[in-house]
């Protein structure tokens, strides 16, 4: 099997600021946000827009897409909060989570993950909490939990496990949390990094959480939930080969391969059993994105991605192997 | 002296007062203090009111919709900037399209300001004071009336409130109470006010000038800080709907500026020069007559951080030889002071289009923040705004964006602090903020980390320095200096904005 990656193609329209992330759905569309304040979809094949909505005055900071493809939630750098129905271009909610509600203390939302199970979605912010908030079109962006960390460190990133029972959250001091959402209380702490981390990736079965450090290197984490209920043996492995930092990361379908963009204008493929890095493709500028097709590749190949960076263009890989 | 302009629009109890008009009958149109008391209160609260085009507090749209016509006001005028050397023409300065009056018709003019100050502030003592009779009880009333706080009218001062965006045919006004709610002397805030007042009054009815810093100094203890004083100054003067020199408060400087290709020639009769290896006060722009610049000023340099400014100096950049002529270097020594953005504002509004006004600033908020009230105004001195802005000033650098390619590792770049966060949301919110310095913010904001000037400094040395320095038009023996880095960024980005600015049409 080879492992070469080719560049296929690039978005037809380039965005007119950086990408600062892609989604590649299962619905075998992707999903891009901006910093020029635009969401579009793009069919994979042509690389054509497919849909947009009109954009945002500031950027968008956070993209996260359901597992059936139907809907993209999305942030913006204010805390403006959207659930985009991919399949019929409606919006189905908006929180702006930067206004004051007299009661409660609110904060702008920074990173947001939409719960697989449905029904709520998780955001990160400067208070170093998860706040678990309603997706319900109804109820759209109520509180309905907050999970504390314990540090009040920036929030970067969060996403839910697939299987929906915990969420992870990254903080700009390195730290990483796990929160079990069964109890709404914070299960493991991870300190592997000591720099920000700005992306985590999990793995299909809920047992593998990938860190992307601005230390340059990604680190593995074993985060499975044993039945006597104690906790993975946290960091693994660590891939380092990246020479400034590491932006996002994804893990494949199969879970045999990650691939990880940085800011050193590269994107690299591991071989995550093997912890060693199998390819590297060179980019025009930092890469803030990447995402794996989320098919199981073809026989003899090794898949396909997509990535997004500085330079606003939306960008297909695929692996050498496919025809 | 130079002639002033007169505010308009003020309702009721002034009458315009036409600047060219010699008749001694100004006087009586100012009302008579022999007026009854109710009436006299509700004339207090008109002087106070004005028409101001407001937006929200969320839109803010600088620059303001504040015409003319409605504040009238003009601080100093913009002084004419004589180009010496030979065959240069004088320039005429951009005013308000006033005439030169004749010299008695100058001092009638100040006398009427003065006047008019000395009014307002006498108007506003008075209507403290009727509120305070009429507030007591009845005379004969003794102890066995419960003396509760509520048994007494509350007497209310109001000011201008010139941190709140203009609303809708309201000026902003706060509200001084006494007594108050809140803990704490009740009188502490009114005596403040009538210190600053008397001292005010005390420096027209003298003609002797006292500045912000006299007057802090004059009773410490009263006041508490420097910042009582400057803004119960600055609330004054947007309440009276004078300049605050006009209440003859002269502004002390803080800004700097070196360089060469300046002259400021000062009523005092002395002439100021700028050179390029001690820095100069920068004198308030109401002790200056008139500024000369030479034919071969090539560029104006305004910069944020004294340090910086002090590296310049010292690397004598006016006068490099790596630059494209000669220039100017101006620091506010962080935010402006209204002296500085005077000059930057005569700057821009006289020299021609060919020479650029250029800021640098550090590639964070405060920076951006700092170089929007040289371009733009500040929201407390939005009174005086027009006279302070000056449009040309463009952004130099720092940009984060250009880092990556002058060679800088993202990991030498600051993170930013919860402020830094607060501030740029709040430059991101405004609609007069432009589009690359948006982007720059936003960046900013995703990295979560700033870029300061001093970065430069850890540019990565080539392995041949002096070959390099030499490729960047420096002095092969210069190029062991600290400062260099700076210099190389400079001289380039400075080149090319000269010659953007010599491609535009003049």
């Amino acid at each position: 099997m080879s492992l070469a990656f080719l560049h296929a193609h690039d978005g037809a329209e380039p965005h007119s600021d950086a990408v600062w992330g892609v989604s590649w759905t299962p619905t075998d569309t992707v999903v891009s946000i901006s910093a020029d304040g635009s969401i579009k979809q793009w069919d994979s094949i042509s690389g054509q827009v497919s849909r947009a909505r009109a954009p945002h005055t500031l950027g968008l900071v956070s993209l996260s897409v359901d597992p059936s493809g139907k809907h993209a939630l999305y942030n913006t750098l204010e805390g403006l909060t959207c659930l985009w129905d991919l399949e019929d271009g409606e919006v189905k909610g908006t929180h702006e989570s930067y206004a004051r509600t007299g009661g409660e203390s609110t904060e702008p939302s920074w990173s947001v993950s939409l719960n697989p199970k449905g029904g709520t979605y998780a955001s990160t912010g400067g208070s170093g909490n998860v706040t678990i908030h309603s997706a319900e079109p109804g109820s759209f962006g109520e509180r309905r939990a907050t999970l504390t960390s314990g540090r009040s460190k920036f929030g970067l990133y969060c996403k839910h496990s697939p299987d929906g029972s915990r969420v992870a959250m990254s903080s700009e001091a390195g730290q990483i949390y796990i929160f079990d959402l069964a109890s709404n209380s914070l299960q493991t702490t991870y300190s592997s990094h000591a720099m920000a981390v700005r992306s985590l990736a999990w793995s299909e079965d809920s047992n593998l959480l990938l860190s992307a450090s601005e230390d340059k290197r990604l680190i593995l984490h074993d985060v499975r939930v044993s039945p006597s209920g104690k906790p993975g043996s946290g960091a693994v492995a660590t891939l380092s080969g990246h020479s400034s930092w590491v932006l996002s990361t994804d893990i494949s379908l199969d879970g045999r391969l990650a691939v990880s963009a940085s800011a050193d204008k590269t994107i690299k493929v591991w071989d995550i059993g093997a912890r060693a890095a199998v390819s590297t493709v060179q980019d025009n500028g930092e890469v803030w994105s990447v995402s794996w097709r989320p098919k199981p590749p073809a026989h003899g190949t090794a898949g396909a991605f997509v990535s997004g960076g500085e330079d606003g263009v939306v960008r297909w890989w695929r692996s050498a192997g496919a025809g | 002296m130079m002639p002033q302009s007169r505010p308009e629009a003020l309702d009721s109890a002034y009458t315009h007062v036409d600047p060219l008009q010699q008749s001694g009958e100004q006087r009586t149109k100012f009302p008579q203090h022999t007026q009854p008391l109710g009436s006299f209160q509700a004339q207090a609260a008109d002087m106070l009111q004005c028409q101001w085009n407001c937006v929200d507090d969320d839109d803010i749209d600088l620059p303001l919709a504040i015409s003319d016509d409605e504040t009238g006001e003009m601080l100093h005028r913009v002084e004419p900037i004589v180009y010496s050397g030979a065959a240069f023409e004088t320039m005429q300065l951009i005013t308000t399209g006033e005439d030169d009056s004749a010299p008695e018709a100058d001092i009638e003019e100040d006398e009427d300001i003065r006047d008019e100050a000395l009014h307002q502030i006498e108007g506003l003592v008075l209507s403290f004071m009727t509120q305070l009779v009429a507030s007591l009880p009845a005379s004969g009333a003794y102890s066995q009336i419960a003396s509760k706080k509520g048994g007494y009218k509350k007497i209310a001062l109001r000011l201008a409130d010139r941190r709140k965006e203009p609303t809708t045919s309201d000026l902003n006004m706060r509200t001084l109470e006494m007594p108050r709610g809140a803990r704490g002397a009740s009188a502490r805030p009114f005596a403040q006010l009538f210190r600053t007042l008397d001292l005010m009054h005390k420096a027209l009815t003298d003609d002797i000038p006292t500045t912000k810093r006299d007057m802090y100094y004059k009773d410490v203890e009263l006041f508490g800080s420097q910042s009582t004083v400057d803004s119960l100054v600055d609330d004054l003067a947007a309440t009276f709907q004078i300049g605050r020199a006009d209440l003859n408060v002269r502004a002390s400087s803080k800004g700097l500026v070196c360089g060469a290709g300046l002259r400021l020639h000062l009523h005092s009769g002395e002439i100021l020069a700028v050179s390029d290896s001690e820095p100069i006060l920068i004198p308030p722009s109401e002790d200056i007559e008139r500024f000369e610049v030479d034919s071969n000023l090539a560029w104006v340099l305004v910069v944020e951080k004294e340090a910086v400014f002090q590296t310049l100096c010292r690397l004598r950049l006016g006068t490099h030889h790596a630059l494209p002529g000669n220039g100017l270097v101006v620091t506010g020594k962080g935010y402006p002071d209204v002296a500085t953005r005077q000059l930057v504002k005569t700057l821009s509004a006289n020299l021609p289009e060919q020479i650029p006004i250029l800021g640098l600033v550090d590639g964070d908020a405060y920076g951006i923040d700092i170089l929007s009230v040289y371009k733009y105004g500040s929201m407390r001195m939005r009174h005086e705004q027009e006279q302070l802005a000056a449009e040309r000033v463009q952004w130099l650098g720092l940009w984060s964006s250009e880092l990556a390619g002058l060679g800088i590792e993202r990991d030498a770049l600051i993170p930013i602090t919860k402020y830094d966060e607060k501030k740029a949301r709040v430059l991101l919110k405004r609609k007069s903020t432009p589009p690359h310095w948006r982007r720059e913010l936003q960046h900013m904001l995703f990295t979560r980390r700033k870029a300061e000037i001093e970065i430069l400094e850890a540019l990565r040395s080539p392995t041949r320095p002096a070959e390099a320095a030499e490729a960047g038009g420096i002095r092969a023996a210069e190029a062991g200096n600290p400062g260099i880095p700076l210099l190389r960024y400079l001289s380039a980005k400075i080149s090319t904005a000269c010659m953007e600015a010599a491609r535009r049409e003049p």
